[in-house]
């Protein structure tokens, strides 16, 4: 009886969501691979360490794709991409510095001197967030850079929002005290 | 600066405004972060091309279907490989058989797996399986004397009939010519011949000689005397007795028909042929010749 149940269960599960249909994994891949990945690197540093591991997640998501909803998706990703990582770097060290692209269209109309001040100012930024400790880094870039809201961040680190919230105010500190007054 | 405030997380996810944060800090300080914040605006890491990364993500996919689709074959041959040989193994490992076995004047001591002694006396052949561990059982042909240590039912099967015990002390005889005898010195046996079925306790014996059952009791044994290079027998078949001494010395011997009913009760050694031959033959009037070639023949007076 149990057993039926059961089955029940995950025939419906598959009726909802058809997480196995290639349309529908494409669609989760174009929503979240980017995400995935760029957290990656904010929180390894590593270019292609964060591609490996986010296309190993990837393949998980497919392989368990009948016992997961399209809503798991997201956090399941992360969740195994942070699990692949841990394994991972038990085997080798792979943090280095990672390097912050200016948007190219920024400083199209200034002035050289108001480039170089930029430039400097970017190197210093680079090495602030560099030395930012790994858990203040990762929430302050997803923040930042992937535009995750303080909940969204919470909910795929198992955190809570006051958690991340303090992790934003103590980087933003950080960072203020390395890059030194305007 | 305390450690729970968290302005600068609120002003960032724009909880409160620019001018509610110029109220908590100097302004200094106001242009500063609101310059990181700009700065940081601008900011992008190097962009994945999505297409390429998809494509990793599709041939990584297919590697683990093929390596997957070709694993599970193989691992289910090794298992069926190897059950299969654990049975075999197993199976020559259970029915695999242990086998004593003694000629002329020779006795053997034998300590089964169950911790059961036996000493076999001359001319006898013992045999037990593996499967012993399990079901203790074993065959006998000859004589033993068996001391079993208790625990399930320990069972003796002869060509003649068979002996189940729990845990005691007896001897059997069950020899080429379809004698069979059983005594228990110690707890109690069940010996079943055909329909006949005996229950033994302490200093009983049994003997089936051409069909016929004879019981008696005897007191104060506590093993049986071939035990201490000795025979002992009470009322026994004339026959019986030769053919002790035949399986003790390796002897011929050869004896009037007509000798067939008659009784012996008495002991002989096992340790000289001649004083084991006087000790029949003194008492029942008999002579005793031996030939060249070994043979004894044996008369009336």
């Amino acid at each position: 009886m149990w057993c039926y149940l059961k089955n029940m269960n995950i025939k419906s599960y598959i009726k909802e969501t058809n997480l196995c249909e290639e349309i529908i994994f494409k669609m989760i891949f174009d929503a979240y691979f980017k995400v995935l990945r760029n957290f990656l690197i904010y929180r390894f540093r590593n270019n292609q360490f964060a591609d490996d591991i986010a296309q190993n997640a990837f393949v998980k998501l497919w392989e368990n794709c009948k016992i997961l909803k399209k809503e798991q998706a997201k956090s399941f990703l992360f969740t195994t991409a942070i699990r692949l990582s841990l394994n991972e770097i038990k085997h080798q060290k792979i943090v280095s510095d990672f390097e912050i692209n200016f948007a190219s269209n920024s400083y199209n109309t200034e002035s050289p001197h108001f480039i170089l001040e930029e430039s400097e100012f970017k190197q210093r930024l680079e090495k602030a967030i560099n030395n930012l400790p790994d858990k203040q880094r990762e929430v302050f870039l997803m923040n930042r850079f992937e535009n995750q809201s303080y909940k969204e961040i919470a909910t795929l680190l198992n955190l809570s929002v006051k958690a991340v919230e303090k992790r934003m105010h103590q980087a933003l500190l950080s960072i203020r005290e390395i890059t030194g007054t305007v | 600066m305390e450690n729970n405030d968290t302005y600068l997380s609120d002003w960032l996810g724009n909880k409160i405004t620019d001018d509610q944060l110029k109220q908590l800090i100097s302004n200094n300080d106001f242009l500063a972060f609101q310059k990181i914040k700009n700065s940081l605006e601008n900011f992008t890491v190097e962009d994945a091309s999505l297409a390429e990364n998809y494509e990793v993500i599709q041939s990584k996919i297919q590697t683990i279907k093929y390596q997957k689709s070709k694993i599970i074959p193989l691992w289910k041959f090794a298992s069926i490989a190897a059950s299969f040989l654990i049975f075999i193994a197993s199976y020559f490992y259970f029915t695999k058989e242990n086998t004593f076995e003694t000629t002329f004047g020779q006795k053997q001591n034998i300590t089964l797996l169950d911790n059961s002694e036996v000493i076999i006396n001359a001319k006898s052949k013992l045999v037990y399986s593996n499967f012993f561990k399990f079901n203790r059982c074993l065959t006998l042909s000859g004589e033993a004397f068996f001391k079993v240590q208790k625990g399930s039912n320990f069972t003796v099967i002869t060509k003649q009939g068979k002996v189940e015990v729990l845990g005691t002390k007896f001897n059997v005889i069950a020899d080429e010519n379809n004698y069979f005898e059983v005594m228990c010195y110690e707890g109690k046996v069940r010996v079943t011949l055909g329909k006949n079925k005996v229950v033994l306790t302490h200093g009983e014996s049994v003997r089936f000689n051409n069909n016929q059952m004879e019981n008696w009791a005897e007191e104060n044994v506590e093993k049986p005397l071939w035990i201490n290079f000795e025979s002992s027998f009470k009322n026994a078949p004339i026959q019986q007795v030769f053919e002790k001494i035949k399986n003790q010395y390796g002897v011929e011997i050869d004896f009037p028909k007509d000798m067939k009913e008659t009784k012996f009760t008495g002991t002989i050694t096992h340790k000289n042929l001649e004083t084991a031959l006087q000790s029949v033959c003194i008492p029942l009037h008999l002579n005793y010749q031996k030939t060249d070639s070994g043979k004894i023949i044996i008369q009336n007076e």
